[in-house]
């Protein structure tokens, strides 16, 4: 296989139908009356919320802005509403940040200083807001990972990829930019660099050391079993970078893969109690 | 026997693990197709209970005849027509060994069973887990001709479709629950099955999303030259209608005689390189 950008094109179209009817399908067998997504103003939330509103119609589909105030940039929220606009659908801001100081406040053990610590609280509350509208609306959430993101584990246990179902976890970061061009997502956000927006001034390929234009190819290659070797010599980089994206990509497991219990009886929950997602 | 029958794919979406509510789909969709004076009504893989229903298997097989394919038969009684359909099939020797079958029966009741001998288990698929293979291929001589059942994946092994027509299947029946990531694969498999065995082919796939996995549809019939006569919509449900000349087997079996040309000593090969493969 040859490890150009060309690998990670798609029919953006055949695409965007499956992500469609897939949305579809599972907001209208579980009984729900639509979908709701945290709405950054990024990239990969304005993508789900239009895919959600185009699937579903705009009026089904809340966009849930929760700025605070150490990473709040007005042009993020501009952005958000834009979306919201541009695709119908409603919206509504909550300003976490209250809710943020009275964790700091009250956890004994809190140290402002540790910035990843104190970053995932913000993550995991933004959750608890989307999950309250989800149960007081009867909606379903729609979370916004990537395959990249969540490959590589950067992203919040338990928070910011806290979801119901994840309309474009199967697509690389560099995709779901292409995509969010065919769904008509404006430019500014569609090319602005990610940050999950845990502290001021966090980019996303800053802190993970790697441009996604070469992360994408690296874990296409390591999702084909190709060896590192080869994807090295194929994308004329030190094998070393492609041995760390790989160990990274490993260690996260545990993020990825829920409900860790030994194995004590018969049938265990999260090894073999293997049973369909019915909607019943 | 009849030279000429009209053949029905009846693409669905299942309801899964709910056989009571499949099987009022399939009774609908059998009495529309008998208003249009169908033969020969085809059901997806698995099509009584829904593909993806992991343990819940054990809870819904049955064994044959068993209280399903007898609802079925009257089915076809009362409609006059021949159906082919899928279902887990409990072993009746056993409390817990199933197969991926496909039943066929006819106005007189149950014909014959199928079971798959090539099952799936990588990917997002993972049916040794719940499967026994079945251990020879299976063809029936019927009012509507002779019809060999193979099932989606047995696609791949040529020599699956092969063993139907060397037993003299004019019409190979081939039912599946094939997702989209799939779709260029039997696309292509469907029409060199037909071409090489020239015979009929009907290839009937599950519609609908089973678990997040989309089934892409695009049921079709294919004639013994490789021509597709009719193709159903890709994704969603479809009913669609094909008449069937047995008579036009001939011209093709004349034009390109893959049959006559079978060279029999290179099975012998084909055994003993996949024994040390």
């Amino acid at each position: 296989m040859e490890l150009t950008p060309s690998v990670l094109n798609l029919d953006w179209q055949e695409v965007e139908t499956k992500i469609k009817r897939f949305i579809k399908d599972y907001v209208e067998t579980s009984g729900a009356k639509g979908i709701v997504v945290s709405l950054s103003g990024g990239l990969d939330s304005s993508t789900v919320a239009a895919l959600s509103a185009l699937a579903m119609g705009g009026s089904k589909v809340l966009g849930l802005i929760l700025p605070e105030k150490e990473t709040f940039n007005a042009k993020d929220i501009e952005h958000a509403k834009n979306v919201a606009k541009k695709f119908r659908l409603k919206s509504q801001t909550c300003d976490i940040t209250p809710t943020l100081e009275a964790f700091y406040k009250t956890i004994p053990i809190f140290d402002p200083a540790e910035k990843v610590c104190k970053g995932n609280i913000k993550a995991r509350t933004r959750i608890v807001y989307v999950y309250y509208y989800a149960n007081k609306l009867n909606l379903i959430v729609c979370g916004s990972s990537d395959k990249s993101e969540t490959m590589m584990g950067y992203f919040t246990k338990w928070g910011d990829a806290a979801a119901d179902i994840y309309p474009i976890m199967d697509l690389y970061k560099t995709q779901v930019r292409k995509l969010a061009r065919h769904v008509g997502i404006p430019k500014e956000i569609e090319t602005k660099p990610s940050t999950p927006a845990l502290w001021p001034g966090q980019l996303a390929e800053k802190e993970l050391g790697i441009k996604y234009e070469q992360l994408d190819l690296i874990l296409y290659g390591l999702e084909h079993f190709m060896k590192s070797k080869e994807i090295a010599e194929q994308l004329d980089i030190e094998k070393q970078l492609v041995d760390k994206i790989k160990h990274r990509w490993l260690s996260a497991e545990h993020k990825r893969r829920m409900f860790l219990t030994p194995k004590l009886e018969y049938r265990t929950i999260g090894t073999d109690f293997r049973l369909p997602r019915s909607n019943y | 026997m009849e030279e000429k029958i009209k053949i029905t794919l009846a693409q669905i979406s299942c309801k899964r693990e709910d056989k009571a509510e499949n099987l009022k789909k399939i009774e609908k969709t059998m009495i529309k197709a008998k208003k249009q004076d169908t033969d020969l009504v085809i059901f997806p893989e698995l099509s009584l209970t829904g593909y993806i229903v992991r343990d819940q298997i054990y809870e819904l097989a049955e064994t044959i005849p068993g209280p399903s394919t007898k609802i079925i038969e009257n089915i076809a009684k009362k409609t006059e027509t021949h159906i082919v359909f899928g279902m887990p099939e409990l072993s009746p020797k056993t409390h817990a060994t199933i197969y991926n079958t496909a039943v066929l029966v006819g106005p007189k009741g149950f014909i014959g069973k199928y079971r798959k001998m090539y099952l799936p288990t990588h990917s997002v698929f993972e049916e040794k887990r719940y499967f026994r293979p079945g251990h020879q291929a299976a063809v029936f001589d019927t009012e509507l001709g002779k019809i060999g059942l193979i099932i989606c994946y047995d696609i791949f092994f040529p020599e699956v479709s092969r063993l139907t027509r060397l037993n003299g299947a004019q019409l190979i029946v081939c039912i599946s629950a094939s997702p989209a990531t799939r779709r260029a694969f039997f696309e292509t498999l469907t029409v060199a099955r037909a071409m090489e065995n020239t015979a009929f082919l009907a290839y009937v796939n599950l519609a609908g999303i089973e678990d997040g996995l989309q089934f892409w549809g695009g049921s079709r019939l294919v004639g013994p030259n490789g021509k597709i006569l009719v193709q159903a919509k890709y994704d969603d449900d479809d009913f669609v209608m094909c008449d069937v000349d047995y008579a036009d087997i001939r011209s093709v079996e004349t034009f390109v005689p893959t049959l006559r040309d079978l060279r029999p000593e290179l099975f012998d090969e084909l055994k003993s390189q996949a024994k040390n493969l």
